[in-house]
């Protein structure tokens, strides 16, 4: 019998109740957003591999080290192999259809990635072929590239001389299910870049701005990256070997308080929806009074009388936090397959999220409830049976 | 008919003060949160666009779009600046241009944390063309062949060793700091050096571009025409507020994307909240509704009576807003600037014209929540509402 008083109340005023929860979901929707790009910045550092290595230079992120560091960095103990990791920085057609390429050494990638699994096409011609290219799903889903297809690319950072764009033939096509290697790079060989910069036909950094180095064991990795930079310790570049988490963080540290100011605009919000649902639990107290005398006058405890209001207070929150979470799975989708998917490779909404949105609503809904359960709790039966409507 | 009289919108307000109070504030933390965005890309944006001169003149590589892409050989940039007939002689006789060779470089913040700095080798004339946009906050300039720098106002009290007196090692080259300068633009957060000493630290033998005082009543436009063109030594010529207009583009689009995000849900929340209390206001006052219409108030004065109502809402929650936000106002915070990949120092900034858009933005808010409930207390039918209690 309660159930459906809180029902009834509910569907009575049922414009309100609709524009309470679209607020609420609207808002859910926002803060889910707003935790996933946050999880999204980190998530190349959590997803990192512990067996990998990442040698750069420890001046700049913009100086490349030369080419002669990669078989020093080989012979090294407990070293397993190490493959280039050249930054290409260009884009195809026009600036906004920008995504990562980099040059590497074809024969080695995928000994040093075991996460990068071919789904088209064959990695043999990725190898042999010294135009080719390795492309992720959804460079394939965005541009529809196709196995075959020759595909130009503009780079700023290596001009190709007379005709402006590199061309570079899709050999096949990869699929990574760790965020450290998102679905939005293309890989080609080094060897192209370099034979081009040696031809005088690209212009552009000579050395390798990353070596990847793959670990025999975990455990190693201190010792190892140690002995690394020990090798090139006076120069004539000096070297800085981290974990791929270190690496990979040295890039979220670059948001500097974006992310605390994230938070921040996270707590304007559940401000906002507090706000919001409480002003809808005090109309509803407040149209109620007379409701409330009758109820009161039959009997019902003052506790039960309250406890109504709580009731609606918490499925208008429900509802509506439900509602906003299923809106932010499917956004999920949308974003990691449209190009802004590139800026937000991690972008998902994980169960920590949906657990907290949950306990949230719960709260939202009890505090919001807390002012008007208590004024019609206080509310002698006469005196609410005497006020009107 | 006369619309009704705008008092008796103004007290039914305050009878209503808790719904009234609720919607503001909750409009206003809509305010808050975006006017807060908007201040920190204001912030941003004005500190590059403001720190330009027209009078100065960048030259970069062809197809650079920043001096981090950028790069002349020695020669080329010595035959660029003779070659110039654009560019102003000084006092001496010799060009007022210098070439500048800029990388950012790793360097440690207080915390621990890795941030990317740019510095910048300069010649003496480097400073000449700065002129009075920089000034001296203690020490003094760096001599030109010695190993002495200078570090800006911004990144003292955020990056180690930047205090007058300590030293800071680029690759295995000690520098010592020997002043600290103020300047009115994003060179604020650089450190500046003699440019022979430090590229042979760096090892980098290259300028990165070349800047110099623009004589009075070139076209520029022309002048880009035929420097782009040039045989011997191609540049692209613009001037520094053209340069430094374009440095901000993406942060700028990151952070009004985000604004326009938060505007629009956080909007849409704000709206039906609006749409809620004034909703609840016309069904409580549904018999004076009646009684006006009697008396012959027209149904489109009712109607911009309550549209009034809701329009106040608005008004007052943007100006609370605004003033919320205004506690931002100075704050300084540093962020990666990801079209140089370098951190910048900068403060939040609320301008009238930011302000201005906030307030209208709210009463838009406002308007559009009360725009059916105004209507649905315009089309009441006279009767049924007078009967209503």
């Amino acid at each position: 019998m309660p159930l459906r008083l809180v029902f009834r109340n509910l569907t009575n005023h049922w414009v309100r109740t609709l524009l309470t929860i679209g607020s609420l979901t609207v808002a859910v929707f926002l803060l889910c957003f707003l935790r996933s790009v946050l999880i999204s910045i980190d998530s190349a550092v959590v997803s990192s591999a512990s067996n990998r290595l990442i040698s750069q230079s420890a001046v700049s992120l913009f100086v490349t080290l030369p080419l002669s560091y990669q078989g020093k960095i080989d012979q090294v103990s407990g070293v397993a192999g190490t493959t280039k990791m050249n930054w290409f920085g260009g884009y195809y057609q026009t600036q906004e259809n920008f995504f990562a390429q980099f040059a590497v050494d074809a024969d080695r990638l995928l000994p040093n990635y075991p996460e990068i699994e071919i789904v088209e096409g064959s990695i043999e011609a990725f190898v042999q072929n010294r135009t080719a290219c390795l492309i992720g799903t959804n460079l394939r889903d965005n541009y529809g590239w196709k196995v075959g297809d020759r595909v130009p690319i503009i780079s700023a950072l290596y001009p190709r001389m007379p005709e402006g764009a590199w061309e570079f033939d899709v050999a096949a096509v990869y699929h990574s299910n760790r965020d450290n290697i998102d679905n939005n790079t293309l890989f080609f060989d080094f060897d192209y870049l370099y034979e081009a910069i040696e031809a005088d036909q690209a212009d552009g950094p000579e050395g390798v701005g990353v070596l990847a180095v793959g670990l025999r064991d975990p455990g190693d990795a201190e010792k190892v990256s140690a002995a690394i930079d020990q090798l090139f310790e006076n120069g004539p570049q000096r070297v800085q070997t981290t974990t791929e988490a270190e690496f990979q963080r040295q890039f979220v540290g670059m948001f500097g308080n974006v992310p605390l100011f994230l938070s921040a605009l996270g707590m304007g919000v559940i401000f906002a929806i507090v706000l919001a649902v409480l002003n809808t639990m005090l109309m509803a107290a407040r149209e109620r009074v007379h409701s409330v005398g009758v109820m009161k006058a039959l009997g019902f405890v003052d506790r039960k009388v309250a406890a109504l209001l709580v009731l609606e207070s918490l499925t208008i929150c429900l509802i509506g936090t439900t509602v906003g979470i299923l809106l932010a799975m499917l956004s999920e989708k949308g974003l990691r397959a449209s190009p802004m998917g590139v800026f937000f490779p991690g972008y998902r909404i994980s169960g920590g999220t949906v657990v907290l949105c949950l306990i949230g609503a719960v709260v939202v809904g009890l505090i919001a409830a807390a002012i008007p359960a208590s004024q019609i709790q206080r509310l002698r039966p006469v005196d609410a049976l005497r006020s009107e409507g | 008919m006369a619309l009704v009289p705008f008092s008796y919108n103004l007290r039914s307000m305050f009878v209503r003060k808790s719904a009234t109070l609720l919607t503001i504030v909750s409009i206003a933390a809509t305010v808050a949160v975006l006017c807060g965005v908007l201040a920190l890309e204001q912030g941003f944006d004005s500190l590059f666009k403001e720190g330009g001169r027209d009078g100065i003149l960048v030259f970069l590589r062809p197809g650079a779009s920043s001096e981090g892409e950028s790069y002349f050989p020695r020669d080329r940039a010595d035959i660029l600046i003779k070659s110039c007939s654009e560019i102003e002689e000084g006092a001496d006789g010799r060009p007022l241009a210098s070439a500048e060779m800029y990388l950012a470089v790793r360097l440690k913040k207080l915390d621990g944390s890795e941030t990317n700095v740019p510095i910048r080798g300069v010649q003496q004339r480097s400073f000449d063309l700065a002129g009075e946009m920089m000034t001296f906050v203690s020490g003094r300039r760096p001599e030109q062949g010695t190993n002495e720098i200078a570090v800006g106002r911004g990144l003292a009290g955020r990056v180690q060793h930047c205090v007058e007196g300590d030293v800071l090692t680029f690759n295995t080259t000690p520098f010592q700091v020997v002043g600290v300068f103020e300047y009115d633009g994003p060179f604020r957060s650089e450190i500046w050096g003699d440019v022979d000493r430090m590229q042979e630290a760096l090892e980098r033998p290259i300028f990165s571009r070349v800047i110099a005082k623009m004589r009075d009543g070139v076209d520029v436009t022309a002048f880009k025409q035929r420097l782009e063109k040039d045989p011997q030594t191609p540049a692209k010529v613009m001037t520094e507020t053209e340069y430094l207009s374009g440095q901000t583009a993406m942060l700028s689009g990151m952070l009004l994307a985000l604004g326009a995000i938060l505007g629009t849900v956080m909007g849409v929340a704000a709206v039906f909240t609006g749409t809620n209390t004034m909703l609840s206001a016309i069904a409580s006052r549904t018999h004076e509704i009646g009684i006006l219409l009697s008396v012959g108030f027209r149904r489109y004065s009712i109607f911009l009576g309550f549209l009034l109502e809701a329009l106040l809402l608005g008004l007052f929650g943007g100006i609370l807003g605004s003033m919320l936000s205004f506690f931002l106002n100075g704050v300084e915070t540093g962020t990666t600037n990801w079209n140089t990949f370098t951190e910048v120092a900068f403060a939040f900034r609320i301008t009238p014209n930011l302000l201005a858009k906030a307030v209208g933005f709210a009463s838009l808010l406002g308007l559009l929540g009360g725009l059916w409930p105004a209507w649905r207390a315009a089309s009441m039918k006279p009767t049924d509402a007078m009967r209503r209690q």
